[in-house]
């Protein structure tokens, strides 16, 4: 069979499908996974305002008490804290899912449902073209899920601000960091992110659901219990004793010959000491008498003044591994053949 | 102008080729008809036509507009995949609106006009609709786009006797009006045989037959006659299937350039269309365009 003898003629690249015609695809489509994102932030944050003034004025009238050391005074402090305290902890530990319920349940269906009911064939054979299509709905999803919970982890901050000033709490504690500063932010973004290349290569929404909240579970935990304590080389302290509100990530004693010792070693000195030291009330004692037999206390730490250091290098990777994985998506989408 | 053209298609899905070496050149204003058994290559070719699968080798060009699958191509060109997939979340008007923001041409007067004859309310759900009524919906909105060429991919599989022949009245009056181009693939030959004027037989990843079906027939027949003859026969006419039924055999022949008086004892039939496509796919090693090379097959088949 012969080519066609005249040549084609020469298609003018038409002018694309408006932008903005496709916000409101984006809208209509995604509308219901919006207000439940909506549903479930503004449930959150409404409780998390009105808990969030019980508390500023209870701490109001701990602050405003006068004198400050008398019984009555220390009875107020003492029942705000037993009032609000464990349970802000407790619940502020539940918000660390908020990331990845709102991102995994926009980012996973997004392509999978398409491709798992077979309506890509009806969506990326319109004239707007497949890669206009996704990158349009990606970017305004996005964007729409990092601002909202950028906005409630504001919400957040100012809520439990109280007990962080009055030092029960560390900035850098583990169950908080996530919670304030960018990162829950970026966190959501990533778990979109997970969803959404999840979706496209998994193909099911409920399977990719299923292993975008066990990827983004699994790096979470990695992260907080092994990658961040290394953004920055620890600080050194040979005091014995560290401001509470560092984070401390690791104490050991070297003996007279500066190597390090077991703790039966140390255990061993103590226990040869006169018991006026081991009685002693004060703790102090049992570290003079060490440090008079050479033995020396170490702790590693990062100080609580790295905080926004530490923010903006976790910020930072998550979002360039979030954009990575966007981008990923689209090609793949681009790429992907039905 | 072609509205299909390929050039050593092949497309391979893990060690099974669903297309091999295609090559075809579908001229434009034809209602094409793309038929062959389950299997042949048919979902390959028209989704490769479309931008929906990239092929292993070989080049498509689609409106003369490369690459196939470009928003350019696109633009011109509306599809309807099997089972006219669709979001059945959404109501028929939005559905509408959906298609209208997706794409640069959109003719919503028409789309509402075709709807209210086929009294399909518009703020129903699309998954409320009936099967006939959700393929009457996806070629709605196909035909609302104003595409130049309109890419069927099994459109009749899911319906009812009735409703695939109220689709294919649509489809024809849809045609007359716009003088649009027409692909459609089916595995049922008797749903096409009044609409299509230009056939595409696939068979095992290859085109087996291609042409105007009016030429198709004009230049084939069946010869009845003494089955003992039929050798003889065979030698002098392009025999593209036999089938003897105890001293009978019917022969469908190809006639080479003007059709020849038949043979004496022997008597001549014109053919359907179903029966041409029908003796093409039982040998797959006979071809219309290439030529066809004759062949005699025993058949032990039940007696005429």
């Amino acid at each position: 069979m012969t080519a066609v003898a005249a040549p084609a003629p020469q298609v003018t690249r038409p002018r694309p499908v408006p932008w903005t015609r496709l916000v409101w695809v984006t809208w209509r489509q995604h509308r219901v996974a919006l207000a439940g994102v909506a549903a479930l932030l503004g449930g959150l944050a409404l409780y998390l305002l009105i808990m969030g003034l019980k508390i500023h004025s209870g701490y109001a009238s701990v602050m405003s008490c006068h004198p400050v050391h008398s019984a009555a005074c220390l009875t107020l402090s003492g029942l705000f804290n037993r009032d609000y305290y464990p349970f802000a902890q407790v619940f502020s530990i539940f918000l660390l899912a908020v990331p990845v319920l709102v991102g995994v349940f926009t980012g996973a269906p997004l392509l999978a449902r398409e491709l798992e009911t077979g309506t890509f064939r009806f969506a990326w054979t319109q004239g707007c073209g497949r890669l206009r299509w996704v990158i349009i709905k990606l970017a305004l999803l996005a964007v729409a899920l990092t601002t909202a919970s950028y906005a409630f982890s504001l919400l957040w901050t100012w809520y439990f601000q109280v007990f962080f000033t009055e030092g029960l709490d560390g900035l850098l504690a583990q169950q908080y960091f996530d919670l304030r500063g960018v990162d829950f932010a970026a966190w959501t973004l990533l778990a979109f992110a997970i969803g959404a290349i999840a979706g496209v290569l998994i193909r099911r929404t409920v399977p990719a659901m299923a292993a975008s909240i066990a990827v983004w579970t699994g790096l979470g935990f990695a992260v907080n219990l092994f990658l961040r304590k290394h953004y920055q080389a620890p600080l050194l302290s040979t005091s014995g004793t560290i401001w509470e509100n560092n984070w401390v990530i690791g104490q050991w004693y070297t003996g007279p010959n500066g190597t390090v010792v077991s703790q039966q070693t140390i255990r061993n000195v103590v226990a040869h000491a006169p018991g006026s030291v081991q009685h002693s009330p004060n703790p102090s004692a049992v570290t003079a008498y060490l440090t008079a037999h050479h033995y020396t206390q170490w702790a590693s730490y990062q100080p609580q003044s790295r905080y926004w250091h530490f923010q903006l290098i976790e910020g930072g990777w998550l979002l360039g591994l979030s954009l990575i994985l966007l981008a990923a998506t689209i090609w793949l989408v681009r790429r992907r053949a039905a | 102008m072609n509205v299909i053209e390929t050039a050593g298609l092949s497309k391979r899905y893990g060690r099974t080729w669903a297309l091999r070496d295609a090559a075809l050149a579908i001229p434009a204003g034809y209602v094409v008809a793309l038929v062959g058994p389950n299997g042949a290559g048919k979902t390959t070719l028209l989704h490769i036509s479309v931008g929906l699968a990239w092929p292993t080798a070989g080049q498509v060009t689609v409106l003369g507009i490369e690459p196939a699958g470009s928003p350019a191509a696109l633009d011109q060109i509306a599809f309807v995949a099997q089972d006219a997939p669709l979001y059945r979340n959404l109501s028929v008007a939005d559905m509408l609106h959906l298609t209208r923001n997706l794409n640069r041409r959109w003719d919503q007067q028409r789309a509402e006009a075709r709807l209210g004859e086929l009294s399909i309310p518009l703020e129903r759900k699309v998954g409320k609709l009936s099967s006939g009524q959700q393929a009457q919906l996806a070629l709605t909105l196909a035909l609302a786009r104003r595409p130049r060429l309109l890419v069927l991919d099994e459109p009749l599989a899911s319906l009812d006797p009735l409703a695939r022949h109220d689709f294919m009245a649509s489809l024809m009056a849809a045609v007359a009006e716009d003088g649009l181009s027409v692909v459609l693939s089916s595995h049922v030959i008797a749903d096409l045989e009044r609409v299509a004027d230009y056939l595409i037989v696939l068979s095992h990843g290859q085109v087996q037959v291609a042409g105007e079906v009016e030429g198709l027939l004009a230049c084939h027949r069946t010869l009845t006659g003494p089955a003992a003859a039929a050798d003889d026969v065979a030698q002098r006419l392009a025999v593209v299937y036999a089938r003897r039924a105890g001293t009978v055999a019917h022969l469908l022949v190809r006639n080479n350039g003007a059709a020849a008086p038949a043979p004496t004892g022997w008597e001549a039939h014109p053919v359907g269309l179903e029966e041409l496509v029908l003796a093409y796919l039982r040998d797959p090693g006979a071809a219309a365009l290439p030529g066809p090379r004759p062949r005699v097959t025993q058949d032990s088949g039940i007696p005429a």
